[in-house]
C-alpha cells in the first residue's frame, strides 16, 4: 500500500521524506506507456495514475499494455477518464453505460481500484440533481463486482456540476459507499472555490486528489479554463497558486484525508521533453509537499489509511 | 403512453417479487466426485441436461445443478479444477421484469447460450465468477422439464433429509467491500440488513442480509486482517442449509459419511454445524431454522 523501496533510503541530505502517497499521472508524460512506467519508477514514484488512452495506444496492443502495468511493480492510483456519463437518457444513456463497462473491465485488467468520472459537459444531459445522482449510483453499482470505487470530479467547465461543492451534493444524494469525490486542485483554483468548503466534506469520501497548478491568476471563461487545463498546467510549486495549493493539502491532511495525491499536469512543453526530466519536476513537487508543506520529517513506517465507515 | 408495469403491483419492499432460491449451481470438472458429496448430504440425482454435461440433484425443495460443461464464468484466473458455486437462481414473480429492474440499476447482463428449444434464463454477474439467475416458472411448471431428461426410475421429488431446506449463501467479499455489496443487494434486490445482534448458526462473522419476504439470507464476510498476503477473490463460498434439529441432522449425515468440523472454535451444537471441505472448498453449513 505504501511506497516501499525509497522510504528510509539515505540521501546526502539525510532521510528522504515519505512520498509514497504521491503519484505521477501518465498524461503528464510524453512517450509510450513502458517509457512512462520506467520513468516514474526511476524517478522514485511507487504509483501511477493511468489513462485509458495509454493502454489502447500501446504499440504492441492492449494486452501488452496490461502486462506492462502489471509487471511494472507500480501501484495503480486510479484509472481515467469516464466522461459525460451522467444525466443522459434513452440510447445516449445506454451507450455511456457500455462505455463505462469497458472502462471498468480495463480497471479490472490493470488492478485499478479507482475510476475517475468527470462531471458532464454534454448539452444533451439534464441538470436535474436527482437524475445525475441516480446515474452515478448506477455507475457505482456497475463497479461493485470489480471492487472499484468511483471518484466523481467536477470539471470547472462542467455543465451542471462545475465545482466540488456541487459534485459533493450529487455524491451525497446518490449515497453509494463506493461513490466518492475526486478533487482536482486545478478546477478549484480555476473556479476560485473557497477552500473553506472542504470542511463540509467527509474525508473518507474523497477517493482521489489530483494536484496541478497553472501560471496565471485568473481564468474567467469556460473556454479559458479548458485551454489552460489542457495545455498550461504545471506541477505544484511551479505555478502562481502555491500558497493556496499548500493550504489545500494541509487542510486535507488535517481533515484526515488518507488517500493518494496524483500530479495531473497537462502541459504542451512537458509533452516535448524526455519523461525523466518531467518526472524529476514531479518528484521535486512531491518533496516540496511532503517536506515543506506537510513537514514529514521522517518516513512513516506504515502509512495509515482510513477504513471506510460502515464496512466490516 | 405508460404501459402497465408489473413492478407497480409489487408488494411493498419486494420489487422483484423474490420468493427464495430455485437452484444453486456448482461448476466442477469432477461431477462424479461432487455428486458423491451431494448424495452424502441427502441429494439425489434426478435428471441430466439434454445438450450439456449438466446434472440436476434434488432433495425436498432444494435443487442443485452440477455444471461440468466448462462454462467457467468471467474469472479466467480460477484454476479449472476448482469446484465452486457458480450461480444462484432466484425465484421471482416475473423474471423478465426482475432482470430489467436490476439492469436499470447497474447490474451486468450475462450473455446466455440457450440451444434450440432450451430455456433462456436471464442472469447477471454476481460476486467473482458467479451469476445470479431469475426464474419465474416454479409453481405449476418446472424449468427442468424443458432442459433436462429425467433419470429413469428415480423419484422426482425425494423428501428432504431431516427437514433440510435452503437457509442462505455465504459470500466472501474483499476488504472494506461489505458496504458496497450491501448497497448492491439492498438497492437492486431490496434485501435488508439484519441488526448485528441477530445471528444464526455458529459462525457469527460479517453482515447478514435478509431477502425480502425472508425466504433466505446472505452473509457477507471480509477476509480476516493479516491472514492473506494477496487479497482473496470474492466468491460465493458455501451454502447454508436450515434444519429444525441440527444435532439430529448431523447424526443422520454422519451416518451417511459426512464429516463435520469439530475444533475449539467451530463445532457442532444446537445452533449450527459446519461440514469439512470437500473437493477443496465445497462445504455446507447447517443452521437451526424451524421452517
Amino acid at each position: 500500500m505504501n511506497g516501499d523501496d525509497r522510504s528510509g533510503r539515505p540521501s546526502a541530505l539525510g532521510p528522504l521524506p515519505d512520498i509514497g502517497d504521491f503519484g505521477i499521472d501518465t498524461i503528464s508524460l510524453a512517450g509510450t506507456l513502458p517509457a512512462k512506467l520506467d520513468a516514474a519508477r526511476r524517478g522514485g514514484f511507487s504509483q501511477i495514475m493511468l489513462s485509458a488512452r495509454d493502454l489502447v495506444s500501446h504499440p504492441e496492443g492492449y494486452e501488452a499494455a496490461v502486462d506492462a502495468v502489471r509487471s511494472s511493480g507500480l501501484r495503480v492510483t486510479g484509472f481515467q477518464v469516464l466522461r459525460d456519463f451522467e444525466g443522459l437518457s434513452g440510447h445516449l444513456h445506454d451507450y455511456k453505460v457500455d462505455v463505462a463497462k469497458s472502462m471498468l473491465t480495463m480497471c479490472d485488467a490493470i488492478g485499478a481500484k479507482v475510476l475517475l468520472a468527470c462531471s458532464s459537459t454534454s448539452t444533451h444531459a439534464t441538470s436535474d440533481a436527482d437524475a445525475l445522482a441516480r446515474d452515478l449510483h448506477k455507475l457505482a453499482m456497475l463497479a461493485v463486482p470489480f471492487g472499484v470505487d468511483v471518484a466523481y470530479e467536477a470539471l470547472s467547465w462542467g455543465r451542471a456540476v462545475n465545482e466540488f461543492t456541487k459534485a459533493w451534493d450529487i455524491v451525497c444524494r446518490a449515497d453509494a459507499p463506493n461513490l466518492g469525490l475526486g478533487l482536482d486542485s486545478y478546477h478549484l483554483f480555476a473556479k476560485e472555490t473557497s477552500l473553506d468548503e472542504l470542511e463540509s466534506i467527509d474525508p473518507a469520501k474523497i477517493f482521489l486528489v489530483q494536484l496541478a497548478d497553472f501560471m496565471w491568476q485568473e481564468v474567467r471563461t469556460a473556454e479559458e479554463r479548458i485551454a489552460t487545463a489542457r495545455h498550461f498546467r504545471v506541477f505544484p510549486g511551479e505555478g502562481v497558486h502555491s500558497v493556496q495549493l499548500a493550504d489545500a493539502v494541509k487542510r486535507l491532511a488535517r481533515m484526515g484525508y488518507g488517500g493518494d495525491y496524483s500530479f495531473e499536469v497537462f502541459n504542451d512543453d512537458y509533452q516535448q521533453m524526455p519523461p525523466d526530466i518531467v518526472v524529476a519536476r514531479a518528484r521535486r513537487a512531491a518533496i516540496w509537499l511532503a517536506e515543506d508543506v506537510l513537514r514529514r520529517a521522517l518516513p512513516l513506517p506504515n502509512q495509515m489509511r482510513l477504513r471506510r465507515p460502515g464496512s466490516g | 403512453m405508460q404501459l402497465p408495469d408489473r413492478e407497480s403491483i409489487a408488494p411493498a419492499g419486494n420489487p422483484l417479487g423474490l420468493d427464495g432460491i430455485e437452484f444453486v449451481e456448482y461448476a466442477t470438472s469432477k461431477p462424479q466426485a461432487l455428486g458423491h458429496v451431494l448424495e452424502m448430504m441427502g441429494f439425489r440425482a434426478i435428471a441430466r441436461h439434454r445438450s450439456r454435461e449438466v446434472l440436476l440433484y434434488r432433495q425436498g425443495d432444494m435443487n442443485v445443478v452440477v455444471n461440468a460443461h466448462g462454462e467457467r464464468g468471467a474469472n479466467a484466473e480460477r484454476p479449472s479444477e476448482a469446484t465452486y458455486i457458480s450461480a444462484i437462481a432466484l425465484r421471482t414473480r416475473n423474471a423478465a421484469a426482475a432482470y430489467r429492474y436490476v439492469l436499470d440499476r447497474g447490474a451486468w447482463a450475462v450473455a446466455t447460450h440457450a440451444e434450440v428449444m432450451e430455456l433462456n434464463i436471464p442472469g447477471i454477474h454476481g460476486a467473482g465468477a458467479s451469476r445470479i439467475y431469475f426464474v419465474d416458472r416454479y409453481r405449476d411448471f418446472s424449468i427442468y422439464d424443458v432442459d433436462f431428461v429425467r433419470n429413469p426410475g428415480v423419484d422426482r421429488h425425494p423428501a428432504a433429509l431431516a427437514g433440510l431446506h435452503w437457509f442462505g449463501i455465504v459470500q466472501y467479499v474483499g476488504t472494506d467491500r461489505t458496504a458496497d455489496w450491501t448497497e448492491f443487494y439492498t438497492k437492486l434486490f431490496a434485501f435488508t440488513v439484519l441488526p448485528d445482534e441477530q445471528r444464526y448458526g455458529i459462525l457469527p462473522k460479517g453482515r447478514i442480509l435478509r431477502s425480502p419476504g425472508g425466504a433466505f439470507y446472505l452473509q457477507l464476510i471480509e477476509p480476516v486482517e493479516g491472514t492473506y498476503e494477496v487479497e482473496p477473490n470474492e466468491t460465493l463460498q458455501r451454502v447454508g442449509l436450515g434444519t429444525p434439529d441440527v444435532l439430529q441432522t448431523t447424526k443422520a449425515l454422519r451416518e451417511r459419511g459426512v464429516e463435520f468440523i469439530e475444533s475449539r472454535d467451530v463445532h457442532s451444537e444446537t445452533r449450527g454445524a459446519l461440514t469439512q471441505g470437500y473437493l477443496g472448498s465445497v462445504m455446507f453449513e447447517l443452521v437451526h431454522d424451524e421452517r
